[in-house]
């Protein structure tokens, strides 16, 4: 009977198939910041195109993907929507920052603490992304709360530069309220998509037999435009 | 007074007696007598009769004063005695008086007590009253008391065992979450290692391109220029103009070479490019990337039934002890996901390898002897296997149970394979025969004869190819159940196996050799042998990778031994792993994971990540 069961069990795994490698570019982006940002909310805002209803504290990472086209290229947008409470992500981090492509900080406008642990995240981040330089920005959220905010854009801008990230500040619930686009957080991530998409393709660490294609000087020139650029509404 | 009375008879006796003087002499005893008695008595009684004359004397002294004494105070009380008699008296009537006012007020304060004594007494009942109620009432609290404590208690006794519910809870809860967390760890490693893979996948795939290109430009060296390649995508468009549009020479290839995501990739490889990549013919690869980016989410799911690329396996990911006693076959399903192994304790066991190790998924039983061979048909669905119980077995894969058992050979089942139709099934036997069995009808539709040992089969539409003990392979004509051709080897064939595009046969034989036949010349093409290579037993089995370019095989010695067969040199040898001889190896379609096992029942998981 337990075998009866174990097979069927299997025989429904069998239609997912996990192995055959697809043909679209994926690129790892991963959301950090303090508990309670809204990294949640960012993401599936992106992903599902609406607000959640509600939301709990992230356990770990949860995965989320989009299908995107941009020049014609189709593009998987794959968010690691990561745990900001410390005792949910623990031993995760590394998986975390494993060929990552892109990494977004989110503070919360409202909330002076959360832009004060930033420095925090960028430094885990630089201890776990030491071998290549990963676009990097700065998204600032519950911008609709502009009456309780208690980070000033120029303040967050100063950081931003600092760090040379581009700053973006929106909020996930109701995008209009700061800016004057239709959708403000599809246009942050495609914009990182897109920065991500020009670059050249991200070589994995891996055995040395492997011929690494990558245009270096280039790349240190596009760094460059990405650091000074910064994206404000 | 009597005295004397009597005294006075006495004396008047006595003196009438001395009269007769000379009387008798009686008489005068008698007055003598008298006499003396009258003596005697008169001296006692002489006293008295003196104290009470003397008495009567006194007597009558004292009534004359008491007559006097009566009438002599009527002259004296006079006015002194009146006065003070009747201040006396007016100052008896004022204590009168006094005395009575006294009496009065000790009569109200009396009264007063009493009426006090009365309230007292009133209030006294109604305090009694206020007692006996008040009594109840403590009696009533008492049992409310001895109520609520009961009730108390049974819900501190709930309490406690809520509380330890509560601590029960928190700490399945705290567990849970940690298994939470593992599993999300889990899911992240495995998320990440598919990202590794599909990239790895994709590099993999360009490489083998850029190879191909590169070999082919020496082939054609004559129609078109070598080029370095340009650095600039300007450059690229002008130079495709060129080159022709080259037909794949190669079609089990063709399936990777036409893929547009591929030259997609390749393109961006090549912008990319530093300068010292080699010369390579860019030819119609570069025509044809224009369409690079129709790629959709079908492609995702497509499953590829040709591998584009096998990577050479490198390293341990996982090792099993998986059955009891030795194992003897081992295959992946077509879609790489699943792992199928059967061995001689008689069951097959089946493996989930999506996260990068063999997870136990079920066991498929019904075999009365252990399992020779296993195979899965082209969808995956269902498994064949072959047993020395002389009979082949067919599994769904959602049930433990044989859907059909194929019996009718007279010794063990060696080799047992879907015909490409998958509704027929060829198996080898010991018996020297090899039976098609129909499975519409679950029968046997037709018997070869073999002439000898077949140890194994493999099979197509049209023809069957056997292996056997007497150093030969046979091509069979399975319309005509005629031999139409054989191969003669070195030893006894142990397994055969036929490459993905159906034009090569690998064989594995006793003299320690694969040898690799060309179909379409039904002659030995080239050998492949390897220092301390050596055919573990007669059911060893060698297989070619699933994009036909290397072979593999599992040695006595517990090596697995990997070819090379473009270049017919041994590619990697993974040695001190299995203790025991290696039995059988399989390679998953998807190119990347490959199992070897082995008589001491281990099977042990290799790749190159």
């Amino acid at each position: 009977m337990a075998d009866m069961e174990s097979s069927l069990e299997f025989s429904s795994s069998l239609t997912s198939s996990t192995l055959p490698p697809p043909r679209t570019r994926i690129f790892k982006i991963i959301v950090i910041g303090d508990s309670g940002v809204g990294k949640t909310c960012l993401t599936y805002r992106f992903c599902a195109g609406k607000f959640p209803d509600k939301t709990e504290a992230t356990i770990g990472v949860d995965f989320r993907e989009k299908l995107i086209e941009i020049d014609g290229e189709k593009i998987k947008v794959q968010l690691w929507d990561t745990a900001g409470q410390e005792r949910f992500r623990k031993s995760m981090v590394q998986h975390y920052y494993r060929n990552v492509h892109a990494v977004v900080f989110v503070y919360d406008v409202t909330s002076a603490a959360s832009f004060r642990s930033l420095p925090a995240w960028i430094e885990e981040c630089r201890q776990h992304a030491l071998g290549h330089e990963v676009p990097r920005i700065l998204v600032g959220n519950k911008c609709d709360l502009r009456h309780a905010a208690q980070v000033s854009t120029e303040l967050a801008q100063q950081f931003a530069d600092a760090h040379s990230m581009p700053l973006f500040e929106t909020s996930a619930k109701n995008p209009q309220g700061g800016t004057n686009d239709s959708d403000h957080v599809e246009a942050i991530f495609m914009t990182v998509a897109h920065k991500l998409k020009s670059q050249k393709p991200l070589v994995l660490s891996q055995p040395a037999n492997t011929v690494t294609l990558r245009g270096q000087d280039q790349d240190e020139e596009q760094r460059g435009n990405w650091g000074c650029n910064c994206w404000r509404s | 007074m009597a005295t004397t009375e009597c005294t006075k008879p006495g004396r008047q006796f006595t003196k009438t007696s001395p009269d007769p003087q000379h009387s008798e002499p009686w008489k005068r005893h008698i007055i003598r007598q008298l006499k003396y008695r009258d003596k005697a008595q008169k001296i006692v009684f002489q006293d008295v009769i003196r104290s009470y004359v003397k008495l009567l004397e006194r007597c009558a002294q004292s009534a004359v004063i008491t007559q006097g004494l009566i009438s002599s105070p009527r002259l004296f009380p006079s006015s002194d005695d009146l006065s003070s008699l009747k201040t006396a008296t007016g100052e008896l009537a004022y204590k009168v008086l006094e005395l009575q006012q006294e009496i009065k007020i000790k009569d109200t304060f009396l009264e007063r007590q009493h009426t006090r004594l009365h309230d007292t007494q009133n209030s006294l009942m109604v305090v009694e009253l206020e007692k006996g109620r008040l009594n109840s009432d403590v009696k009533k609290m008492t049992d409310n008391n001895l109520l609520l404590k009961s009730k108390y208690d049974t819900l501190r006794e709930r309490y406690q065992h809520l509380d330890e519910v509560y601590r029960n809870e928190k700490l399945h809860g705290s567990d849970i979450l940690e298994d939470m967390i593992h599993f999300k760890e889990q899911a992240a490693a495995r998320m990440n290692h598919r990202n590794e893979r599909r990239l790895r996948a994709r590099q993999a795939g360009l490489h083998k391109e850029l190879e191909v290109a590169a070999s082919e430009s020496l082939n054609t060296e004559k129609v078109s220029q070598s080029v370095s390649l340009p650095s600039s995508p300007l450059l690229h468009r002008n130079e495709s103009g060129e080159v022709l549009e080259r037909s794949p020479l190669r079609p089990f290839r063709s399936a990777s070479v036409t893929s547009p995501r591929i030259l997609g990739s390749i393109r961006g490889l090549f912008e990319g490019a530093v300068q010292d990549i080699m010369q390579i013919k860019v030819k119609s690869l570069r025509k044809k990337r224009r369409g690079n980016s129709v790629s959709s989410l079908e492609e995702d799911r497509y499953t590829p039934l040709v591998c584009l690329v096998a990577r050479v396996p490198t390293k341990v990911i996982h090792a099993v002890d998986a059955h009891e006693l030795g194992i003897n076959a081992v295959r992946f399903s077509p879609q790489s996901n699943l792992l199928a192994t059967g061995g001689t304790d008689r069951v097959i066991k089946l493996w989930d390898i999506s996260s990068g190790m063999l997870h136990y998924r079920g066991t498929l039983d019904g075999s009365n002897e252990g399992i020779t061979s296993i195979e899965f048909d082209s969808m995956g669905s269902r498994i064949l296997a072959g047993s020395y119980d002389n009979s082949a077995l067919i599994w769904r894969l959602d049930d433990s149970v044989p859907k059909f058992t194929l019996t009718g050979h007279s010794r063990k089942v060696t080799a047992a394979r879907f015909r490409s139709n998958l509704r027929q099934v060829v198996t080898g036997s010991g018996d020297r025969t090899v039976k098609i069995w129909d499975l519409q009808r679950a029968a046997c539709i037709q018997t070869i004869e073999v002439l000898s040992y077949c140890s194994d089969i493999v099979c197509s539409d049209y023809y069957i190819i056997s292996g056997h003990f007497d150093r030969k392979i046979r091509f069979w004509d399975s319309r005509a159940a005629s031999c139409t051709q054989e191969v003669p080897l070195q030893g006894r064939v142990t397994s055969l196996d036929i490459s993905p595009n159906h034009r090569e046969l690998l064989s594995c034989s006793r003299d320690e050799s694969l040898q690799l036949v060309d179909l379409r010349m039904s002659k030995p093409r080239m050998a492949f042998r390897a220092e301390g290579f050596k055919c573990g037993s007669d059911s060893t089995k060698a297989i070619f990778s699933p994009d036909g370019s290397y072979l593999a095989a599992g040695s006595a010695d517990g090596g697995v031994y990997i070819w090379n067969i473009s270049t017919g040199n041994l590619e990697t040898c993974l040695l001190d792993m299995h203790r025991t001889s290696v039995n059988a190896v399989a390679w998953s379609m998807s190119g990347e994971y490959m199992v070897s096992v082995d008589k001491s029942r281990c099977a042990i998981l290799w790749s190159d990540i």
